[in-house]
């Protein structure tokens, strides 16, 4: 049942994904010479297209946000207990502050949400967009296993090292 | 991990510089351990077969025992090596315990190394001891209505903790504190699984373990500042079995050493996640990577076949013209070779014979 939700929640997202990279090169209505992600300024709403948010449960959401030349992915990251809520921030911070090494990635992720993809007309062109869509399915995946990976580590850690004290009493 | 171990490992080193010099060597050291534990160790050139050994350590109970060691303890101390150790009174001034070490008694076969580290552990000897009189002795003045009160013990600074004497059992209880709340998650995650290892059958024998967010019972009364904790608090109940012979020592140092335990777990789970989150991240960036090498290799395929056709065109073009030339000079040699005789001028009357019988020419009528 969640594997089959999850599929879904993913194909609509890859469909939305589809359809809203298709960006082009607009240069700055306001400043001359200069080329902005109009989405990131916001400040002419005839160049932004309706956000759509796309929600699996309450605890799960993404929010693309579209321009005329950029596209802003923000996800939610499912996070059940207190453990997964700190393990989710720890890593995603972590990710976040390394930006640069995966270029489509924000440093500070969208308010109320985990972590944001800002995707530009520039990087359409340099990469191809439905490998830059994979990459962005795959991550939602990798990460949602990467954090009940760690999570079971550090239960499996903490049994450990509990079993080797109380061995110590006998 | 220093704080675990039983022997002092600055102590230890000075000690085995001492013994293994070769020349008679004067040392006159002051250690500090844990901000609060001082040692001071002093050794003459003129008599290197004698060091003096200054202990001053915290009491682990602030009530009502003197600051001078208990005869209990003094014995503990003497226990250590017998024939090596003598205590010496009085204690060096500014400090509880002078020890005076026959460094001539050490064994010169290969035990020497566990004689030094014995006699280097002996800051935890009368810790453990003074705890091992708590557990065994039963204070009168403690009663208060029947409850015993508990006894706040301090072992390591800003990490007190309780023990609390009851008629069938004793009650140690631990109050936990973090400076950051991700210590204090995986703290509690280790606590939960504590509680359940520790109720499970096969751990029958080790001390029943208990966590709760909120300040036990026995506590009632204490002070706000020792109650207040964002970590919870452990409790053990240690039955007499648990300190009876060799296993009282054990339990001993066991419950000495438990705060110190869950800070080790919790930092190295720290550097766990956080070796963890790198390697996730390579493989990330790994997987990108190797999409826009791809692209790129696309890209530069597309580019050579653009440059591929565009050199063919030149070929083609470039080969026309060579041929264009080599069969005109070609026919040239042909038309010569036709020739097999060459005769000067010949050419010339040639031409003028082709021009005479030319039908094209014309004649004047007259």
């Amino acid at each position: 049942m969640g594997s089959t939700t999850l599929r879904l929640y993913l194909t609509c997202i890859r469909n939305t994904l589809d359809a809203a990279m298709c960006l082009q090169n607009f240069p700055c209505q306001e400043v001359e010479r200069h080329n902005k992600p109009e989405v990131e300024l916001k400040t002419s709403p005839e160049l932004l297209l309706n956000p759509v948010l796309i929600c699996r449960n309450e605890a799960e959401k993404c929010l693309i946000e579209t321009s005329i030349n950029s596209l802003t992915i923000s996800l939610k990251v499912k996070q059940a207990d207190e453990l997964e809520n700190i393990l989710t921030k720890k890593f995603l911070r972590f990710l976040s502050m390394r930006a640069e090494a995966f270029q489509v990635l924000r440093r500070k992720p969208v308010q109320g949400y985990d972590i944001s993809f800002p995707i530009t007309n520039y990087h359409c062109e340099e990469m191809q967009k439905q490998k830059l869509i994979d990459f962005i399915v795959q991550f939602m995946e990798d990460i949602e296993k990467e954090i009940s990976e760690l999570k079971m580590s550090v239960n499996t850690r903490g049994r450990l090292v509990a079993t080797e004290f109380l061995k110590q009493f006998i | 991990m220093a704080c675990i171990e039983r022997s002092s490992p600055a102590l230890k080193q000075i000690l085995l510089k001492l013994y293994r010099a070769e020349k008679s060597i004067e040392i006159d050291h002051h250690l500090y351990e844990f901000g609060s534990v001082e040692y001071h160790i002093q050794s003459q050139a003129t008599n290197p077969l004698v060091a003096y050994l200054s202990i001053s350590t915290p009491p682990l109970y602030h009530g009502n025992l003197p600051n001078n060691l208990s005869p209990y303890t003094i014995e503990m101390v003497k226990g250590i090596c017998p024939n090596l150790v003598e205590i010496e009174e009085p204690a060096r001034e500014g400090y509880q315990l002078t020890l005076k070490l026959n460094l001539d008694q050490i064994p010169r076969n290969k035990d020497y190394v566990k004689v030094i580290e014995d006699i280097s552990t002996v800051q935890s000897v009368i810790i453990s001891s003074q705890l091992k009189e708590i557990l065994c002795n039963v204070n009168s003045d403690d009663a208060s209505q029947g409850m015993y009160k508990p006894i706040k013990l301090v072992y390591h600074p800003r990490e007190p903790f309780f023990v609390i004497r009851q008629q069938q059992r004793i009650i140690a209880i631990f109050p936990i504190r973090f400076k950051e709340k991700f210590d204090v998650v995986i703290a509690t995650a280790f606590f939960q699984e504590l509680v359940d290892v520790g109720n499970s059958d096969k751990w029958v024998k080790t001390p029943p373990c208990t966590w709760s967010a909120i300040p036990p019972p026995e506590l009632t009364g204490e002070a706000l500042e020792d109650l207040s904790t964002n970590g919870g608090f452990v409790s053990f109940d240690i039955s007499s079995r648990h300190i009876e012979g060799n296993r009282l020592d054990k339990t001993v140092w066991n419950l000495l050493n438990f705060n110190a335990n869950v800070r080790y777990h919790v930092k190295s789970t720290k550097g766990f996640i956080q070796r963890r989150m790198r390697k996730r991240l390579e493989n990330l960036v790994e997987v990108l990577h190797q999409t826009n090498s791809e692209e790129i290799e696309q890209t530069k395929q597309v580019k050579q076949q653009h440059q591929g056709r565009r050199s063919t065109k030149k070929l083609v073009r470039s080969s026309k013209h060579t041929m264009k030339k080599r069969w005109y000079t070609l026919g040239r040699k042909i038309k010569r070779i036709s020739f097999r005789l060459k005769i000067h001028g010949f050419t010339r009357f040639r031409q003028c014979w082709f021009q005479k019988n030319s039908s094209t020419k014309y004649t004047k009528l007259e």
